[in-house]
């Protein structure tokens, strides 16, 4: 018996929230990916670029969120492989809910589909993942 | 017939770096801070630094990797997906490199953007004292041309 042997498909993973995207964290970033780019650092580039009024949470961080939740989910455990596509923009202030659900268990290895929610706008960010126990 | 020119044949080019890249306890720290939780206290890295690492010690900039595809960066690459097979967790003081090339660039009519091109490239990271990779990721970015909407 594996530990995994207690999940099953169908069973939903506990969701990981961010309350409020912060503008700090992306201008953080900024330096983590050496990439300066001004949308997510300066509201008027992203109003001049008619990209909305608020800036942009850099793409990985989403995907961050999501691994967030993975791990929370599955303490101890280790990421196989995880795919998402970029749907929408995730804006300063927005909140976050990362969530998933298991799709297949197979031996140690647990299958899941994942999605990353925004208030007032639906799902911005979803994929899949492979969790080895 | 499309009526507009074929993308960049770009297919192949080395994104091989030659910079290396460690993963410090102190910005492991501020990024696991930065996304909501504590750093694990086992020396793993948050497995997000897939992105950043490969990023960063990547042998083109983002804006680099732009031009390769003759497209300004100032215009506004769109991340379409990413996607990662982990071999190996990521370790926190651990030297790594990488290696990797653009997979394709493929032009379409895009209902939305007009004609956008869309890239596919991969990189892999190693331990910088050599050996085999311990992650591969696939990247997708969406380059609209605005150029060339009707």
């Amino acid at each position: 018996m594996t530990a995994a042997s207690t999940i099953k498909a169908g069973y939903s993973l506990p969701p990981f929230v961010i309350e409020s995207v912060s503008p700090d964290a992306m201008r953080d970033w900024s330096v983590f990916l050496a990439d300066p780019n001004p949308i997510h650092l300066d509201v008027e580039v992203v109003k001049g670029k008619g990209l909305g009024d608020k800036r942009i949470n850099q793409g990985p961080i989403n995907v961050a969120y999501m691994m967030n939740m993975l791990m929370a989910a599955f303490p101890g455990c280790r990421i196989e492989s995880i795919d998402s596509r970029f749907l929408d923009n995730v804006y300063e202030g927005d909140r976050a809910v990362a969530s998933g659900e298991v799709t297949a268990v197979e031996g140690n290895r647990v299958s899941c589909n994942l999605k990353l929610d925004v208030d007032g706008r639906g799902t911005v960010n979803a994929g899949t993942a492979t969790i080895i126990f | 017939m499309e009526d507009f020119p074929p993308a960049p044949d770009v297919a192949g080019t080395s994104l091989d770096g030659t910079a290396i890249f460690t993963i410090s306890a102190d910005e492991n720290a501020a990024l696991c801070k930065s996304t909501g939780v504590d750093p694990a206290s086992d020396g793993t890295a948050h497995p997000i630094y897939y992105y950043i690492a490969t990023q960063v010690a990547m042998g083109k900039t983002v804006a680099g990797v732009c031009e390769t595809c003759e497209f300004d960066v100032g215009d506004g690459p769109m991340m379409g997906s990413s996607g990662v097979r982990f071999v190996q967790q990521l370790m926190v003081g651990q030297d790594y490199k990488v290696t990797g090339e653009i997979l394709s660039l493929v032009r379409k009519r895009s209902r939305k953007l007009g004609v956008m091109d869309v890239l596919t490239y991969r990189l892999r990271l190693h331990p910088a004292e050599g050996g085999d990779a311990v992650l591969e990721t696939d990247n997708v970015w969406v380059l609209p041309r605005k150029e060339l909407a009707a």
